[in-house]
């Protein structure tokens, strides 16, 4: 257990080396976020003192996570791929080791790029929180789904042709029911306004997404 | 047996088409004179052979990733196809019907929203079955894709529904009009049911059959090639 522990710290300490050296894939999110969000906001304005901003803006916040994330995940399996690292990959650990230290640096990924984004685009069309803590749990668990989705979903089309837009295609109907959640659970942070889900069914998505994620790798991964 | 069974189902289903515009009764609630609830003889049975379809397709799937054999994978792929094709008819004929019932061929009602969620997941696995060259890696990633339905899919059903008002009428399918839940109309549908499966399994053995017999064309043509 413990070895199996090491190999995915190690992974995950390696990614995140491999990025601090080129920031790629931090520069793509950011800047690509940071983008959308100034646009978004240009055209909307001020949208969160009108009542129609809590009905509208949760649902443009997730686009631009969903977005970004889908502009820098891919490179997680595509990148060792083109350098043809994989087969160092598939040396170094055990699929599911490899499949944790992936998922582990998809998620810092994404936490980071929520803790740019969410505070940056909450001031900028002035959307009030009722329940802060809420929407931080709502961000939380939904990164982790968007993380674990991509993260399966990347390791898959690094094997195949045209991965870049064959990526976007595998990955947003597996995401489309997390965001759904995603989207009705912030709306609910952001005006106080009950919905018909709850955070449970975002853990319960999350988790089943991977587990399938832990159970499928292996085969996927090593032929 | 094999030259007969396509004729029995030929005179099942046949049976229940005419069965279904002139036995049935017309229920009430539904416009025309309730003459347009005779759609539910087909596309109910159809949504209902489509998903199984998708479900089967997942546990071919998964059961491929187990043994590996080109057989399961031709299976699954035949399975998902084919359901795929049900569920697009399902979809165009609630769609008509929606238009005459309630008035838009869309309505963002939880079940199309649902319907439309499952053609996107099964479209991306096709369009994955394309991309991929290598036999072996295609099947691979095929396989993983179609079992990662059997997560996305419930939570669909589940997650949906709650977010939406549904203007579907459940009386035929839940018992909760009883007055409107006939006992004919119940035999009828689950007739239509059978037939609908039985052309299902029917048209999935055939395509399995061409799979394999394109793939040992294939394998023996490039025997040729290399002993010519």
């Amino acid at each position: 257990m413990s070895i199996w522990l090491r190999e995915a710290a190690a992974i995950f300490a390696k990614d995140w080396r491999s990025e601090f050296r080129t920031r790629i894939a931090l520069n793509t999110l950011g800047l690509f976020a940071v983008s959308t969000l100034v646009v978004v906001s240009f055209s909307l304005g001020p949208l969160g003192t009108s009542p129609l901003g809590v009905a509208v803006l949760p649902a443009v916040l997730w686009i631009i996570l969903l977005f970004a994330a889908t502009a820098g995940l891919p490179r997680l399996f595509v990148a060792e791929e083109e350098t043809h690292t994989a087969t160092a990959l598939r040396l170094a650990a055990r699929p599911t080791a490899l499949f944790c230290g992936k998922l582990l640096y998809g998620c810092a990924l994404i936490l980071a790029l929520e803790a740019l984004t969410v505070p940056l685009f909450l001031t900028m069309v002035q959307l009030p929180v009722v329940s802060p803590g809420r929407l931080i749990l709502v961000l939380l668990a939904g990164g982790l789904g968007l993380a674990a989705g991509s993260t399966l979903v990347a390791a898959m089309v690094a094997q195949a042709r045209g991965r870049g837009t064959l990526f976007a295609v595998l990955a947003f109907p597996v995401l489309i029911p997390l965001l759904i959640i995603a989207v009705a659970l912030t709306r609910e942070a952001v005006g106080g306004e009950p919905v018909a889900v709850s955070l449970t069914q975002l853990l319960v998505y999350d988790g089943s997404v991977v587990v399938a994620g832990f159970m499928l790798f292996p085969p996927l991964w090593n032929p | 047996m094999r030259k007969t069974l396509p004729w029995l189902l030929w005179i099942w289903m046949s049976t229940v088409m005419v069965a279904a515009f002139f036995w049935a009764p017309a229920l009430s609630g539904f416009v025309g004179e309730g003459e347009s609830s005779r759609i539910v003889y087909f596309h109910v049975p159809m949504a209902w052979t489509a998903f199984l379809a998708f479900f089967l397709g997942g546990i071919l799937s998964a059961a491929y990733l187990v043994r590996r054999t080109a057989r399961l994978d031709a299976a699954a792929e035949a399975a998902i196809q084919l359901g795929f094709v049900f569920c697009v008819l399902a979809t165009v004929t609630g769609a008509i019907w929606s238009r005459i019932e309630w008035g838009a061929f869309w309505n963002w009602d939880p079940r199309q929203g649902t319907i439309a969620l499952v053609l996107l997941f099964y479209a991306a696995y096709l369009a994955l079955r394309s991309a991929v060259e290598d036999h072996e890696v295609r099947r691979r990633l095929a396989a993983g894709y179609a079992v990662l339905g059997l997560v996305v899919a419930p939570t669909l059903f589940w997650v949906v529904p709650r977010l939406m008002t549904s203007l579907h009428p459940e009386p035929v399918v839940n018992a909760r009009g009883e007055v409107e839940m006939d006992a004919s109309v119940l035999l009828l549908m689950l007739a239509s049911w059978i037939g609908f499966m039985a052309l299902f399994f029917w048209l999935q053995r055939i395509k399995v059959h061409l799979t394999l017999a394109d793939q040992r064309r294939d394998r023996l043509r490039f025997e040729r090639a290399e002993v010519g």
